[in-house]
Order: C-alpha cells, then structure tokens, then sequence
C-alpha cells in the first residue's frame, strides 16, 4: 500500500486555533453553482473603476493552499470571512489573507508536488466579472481588485470563496475544501503569516526540489525543513533515486 | 489577443513623437470609457513626462531584478517567474484618470537574457490585451518596438517635421517596417508637426508615399509647455492642435 503524505497537520491546527480565537467572524456555505457571470478578455479593473483593494503592495497579503487526508477536519463548502466584507468596504484597501483548506486523497510521494500545484494554480481559473487577481506564489501574496460595479451588484466573500471552492471539486482528487478570508487588519494577517511560515517553507522546500534537481543536502538552504519533516525527506529521496536512474537509462 | 487596437508611433528624434502621443492620451482618455494603456518605450521616459507622471518603476527595473536573481542562484521556476513579472508589471502601471501608462526603462545593456526579455514582452502583450487602445510612443525605428514591446501592431503612426531629413525617415522606417517586415502593422500612416502652411503639406505629399493622416500647427501653447517642462495633458482645450489630433484619431477608427 502506498503511504499517503501528510504535511500540514501542525499549520491546519494552528490555523483553526486561531481562527477560534478570533470574534466578529461571520461564516456562508458555498452557493452551489456560482451565479456571478464571467469576465471577458478586458476583465481588468483599473483604479478609477475600483471597489474595493485586497492586498496590494504596500499592504498586507498572504495566500497559503493547505492539504490533508483526514477529511473530517475540513468543513466542505464552508467560507469563513474575518474582517469587513467587500460590499461593506466600498473605496477602500484592505489588507488580505486567505487560507484554502483542501481535504485531498492520493497525495503521496511521488506525486503530491505535482498535485499541489494543480491546486495552487486554481486561483488563476477564476474569471468572474469585475474582479482581477495578481499573486506571486513565491510570496504567497495575493492582489485581488473588485470593480465599482461588482461591489454595487454584490460581489462578496461568499462569491469569491464560492468559486474557487466550486473549481477545488471539480477535481478527483480533492474531497472538500474550505476557504478562510482575513481582512480585519494587517495585525491579524502578519499573525496568519507567522502561523503558515512552517507551510511556505515546506512549499518552499518542494519547488526547489522540482525547479533544480540538486539534491546534495548539506549546501541546501532547506536542509532543516526537511530534517523536520520525515516524509519531505522520503519525498526528496525518491526524486533522487529517479533522477539517478534516468542517469543510468 | 483580443480586440484591443494597438498604436505604435515611431519618426525621427526630435520631431515631437512624445508631444503628438501625449495629445493622443489625452483626447483618448476623455473621450469615452474605453481602457486606455499608454507604453513609454522611450528610454528618457519622455512620454511620462509630457503626462505629468513620475515613474515608479519600469520594466526594465524589473528585468534588472529578475536577471539579478538568475545570477545570484536565486531563479524562481518558470511559472513563478511568470507571475512575478505578471505581478510586478502590474505594479509598475501608473493609472491616471482614464489610462495607464507603463514605462519601459532603459534597453538592454549587460548580456543576453534572451528567455527573460522574451518572457517580459510576453506578459507585455497578455497586459495589453486587457486594454481597449494600446498606444506605444517608441524610439526612432520600428525595430526597437518589435525588440522590446511587441512584433504586431494595427497602426504604425510615422511622426515628422516639415524637414527633408524627417521626411526621409518617415520613409525610411515605412520601408523597413513593410518591405523587411521589421513589425506587422495593418495600417501605416504620417503625421506632420510644425506645419507652418498648407504649401508645406502639399510639397510633403509630393514627396512621400504615405497616407497622411494628418498635421498640426507650429503650436506656440505646445512650445511654452514643453519649455517649462507643464503636462501637455493640462492644456487648454481650446488648443487648435487637440482638435486636429481628435480629427486624426477619427481618421484612424479609433475614437468611439
């Protein structure tokens, strides 16, 4: 039997302790089939037909896409939104997290990487109308304009959350998802960012395994994200033992 | 590429290239609600300058900062490079009311980056697709916007003075564009500056081939502003120049 990987179950927990301790947060189930309409080839939204700004910048911003097998500890379909709401927020700039929790089955060694960046590309599918994101996974920054128009037709949390968890299930592999915004302060965000450090380095560590192929450990900047996680380390053995017998072949 | 009408104007230096497209923002801008992005690929930045605009960045700031990375050891993979330069030429856009204006900086100077400059005029090219008008205010030949901006364009608006020397230019770019394909165009024509009299606009079109689409005036308000350095989006709008540019513009198919 093929083991499962499992590399969040410390930042998933930490991330639901502090979304407890946090008042003021209001929660939605996800519309089933998003009614927003589509955007065309010219969904830019452009300063002067601005609603509301999520992290541009000069401001906070975080955006962190966490997997597990253990479905029970996903809520499926639910948004949870700290902070003012984007038709509450009409001309203004907010500071921005956002945590996607993905209940997944199938994630293992050999291919979670692959998977996670199918998932972590979603965001890039959702073309809905008024709305435009830019983000640097590299960062885990996310830039997300809403127009004028959308926030008067009502483009919320609950829009947005609802779909991207709608792409989430479209695919095989992912069982339920949960999205969670912040948008109450930059305070809360830098907190949200400290929490997920452990995940960015832990993602940080799998791209550079795929992008460089090196995998001599003692000159790695990632040497102790992976002496932390065990199955990190079996996941770079494996790419190792592939890329040598590639050599050989 | 979507239905976004992309404008390059090109000509001698010195001809008022950075004037005319100034003008062109600005009748465009006010014109309707279309999106308007306004391309500086001047390296003195001069189009900025006629806008009133100090620029924050520019693209080749950007590439400077990735090909620094990429020597440091410290390259991101190919889709995260993709979305830093997607992420970051956003950031570099100076939006004004009624356009945009992205710069691009300076050429090319320390080695061959051909994969990051071919990446940079990729994303160029998607961000402008996002545009209704895409007017590009270049250096003096068409190869430089080809070379740094983009290969295909709908209008090549060729800029001259009253000069034989910028006539011959004007020429000389039309040849190179058309005949060794320098950058597809659909549409190419002249536009004469500091045109004194009528007699000067028949005896040019004796001498060129080109459709002109039209000519301004020796503009002493245009002259003032320039000297003392004022926006040429803050003149007057009484200006004779400002209705012959809309008049060009109609000329063009691109006013609504």
């Amino acid at each position: 039997m093929i083991e499962t990987l499992e590399l969040f179950t410390d930042t998933i927990s930490s991330v639901r302790d502090f979304i407890t301790q946090i008042s003021g947060k209001r929660s939605w189930t996800a519309k089933d089939k998003p009614l927003w309409p589509e955007g065309g080839g010219h969904n830019i939204v452009l300063k002067e037909d601005l609603g509301v700004e999520l992290g541009n910048p000069q401001m906070e911003s975080l955006s962190c896409l966490l997997w597990t097998h253990d479905l029970a500890s996903i809520e499926n379909g639910r948004i949870t939104l700290m902070g003012p709401d984007f038709p509450e927020s009409t001309g203004r700039s907010l500071p921005f997290g956002k945590v996607v929790l993905a209940g997944v089955e199938g994630f293992t060694q050999d291919n979670a990487y692959d998977l996670h960046k199918d998932l972590d590309f979603l965001r890039y599918s959702i073309n809905l109308k008024g709305f435009m994101m830019r983000s640097v996974s590299q960062y885990m920054r996310e830039w997300c304009r809403i127009s004028r128009v959308a926030i008067g037709e009502g483009f919320s949390a609950r829009t947005l959350g609802s779909a991207l968890i709608s792409l989430f299930l479209e695919k095989p592999f992912v069982r339920a998802v949960e999205v969670i915004y912040i948008t109450s302060s930059p305070e809360d965000v830098i907190r949200l960012r400290e929490i997920t450090s452990g995940a960015e380095k832990v993602i940080a560590a799998m791209n550079k395994m795929a992008a460089e192929m090196d995998y001599e450990c003692e000159n790695c900047d990632y040497q102790e994200v992976c002496d932390d996680a065990s199955q990190l380390k079996a996941m770079r053995d494996r790419l190792m033992k592939k890329s040598q017998e590639a050599c050989i072949d | 590429m979507t239905d976004t009408r992309i404008v390059a104007i090109c000509g001698k230096g010195g001809v008022g290239k950075t004037s005319i497209s100034a003008l062109m923002v600005k009748k465009l801008s006010e014109s309707n609600r279309r999106k308007i992005l306004a391309i500086d690929a001047d390296p003195a930045v001069g189009l900025a300058t006629s806008l009133g605009i100090t620029v924050r960045k520019t693209v080749d700031d950007i590439r400077k900062d990735l090909i620094g990375r990429i020597q440091k050891g410290d390259a991101p993979g190919n889709r995260q490079t993709l979305e830093l330069i997607d992420y970051e030429l956003f950031d570099a856009l100076e939006e004004r009311d009624g356009y945009a204006l992205l710069a691009i900086g300076r050429p090319e100077d320390e080695g061959c980056f051909c994969k990051v400059n071919s990446l940079l005029k990729d994303i160029i090219r998607d961000l402008a697709g996002k545009f209704d008008i895409v007017l590009i205010d270049g250096e003096a030949g068409v190869e430089q916007i080809n070379r740094r901006v983009m290969k295909t364009v709908d209008h090549l608006v060729l800029v001259s003075d009253t000069s034989v020397k910028g006539i011959g230019v004007a020429n000389t770019i039309a040849l190179v564009a058309s005949d060794k394909k320098a950058v597809d165009f659909k549409r190419m024509g002249l536009v004469l500056n500091r045109v004194r009299s009528e007699t000067e606009t028949r005896d040019i079109s004796a001498r060129t081939k080109l459709e002109i689409y039209g000519w301004l005036c020796d503009d002493e308000v245009i002259r003032d502003f320039d000297f003392r350095g004022a926006p040429l989006t803050s003149m007057p709008g009484n200006s004779p120049n400002l209705s012959i540019v809309s008049d060009i513009l109609k000329k063009m198919d691109l006013t609504a």
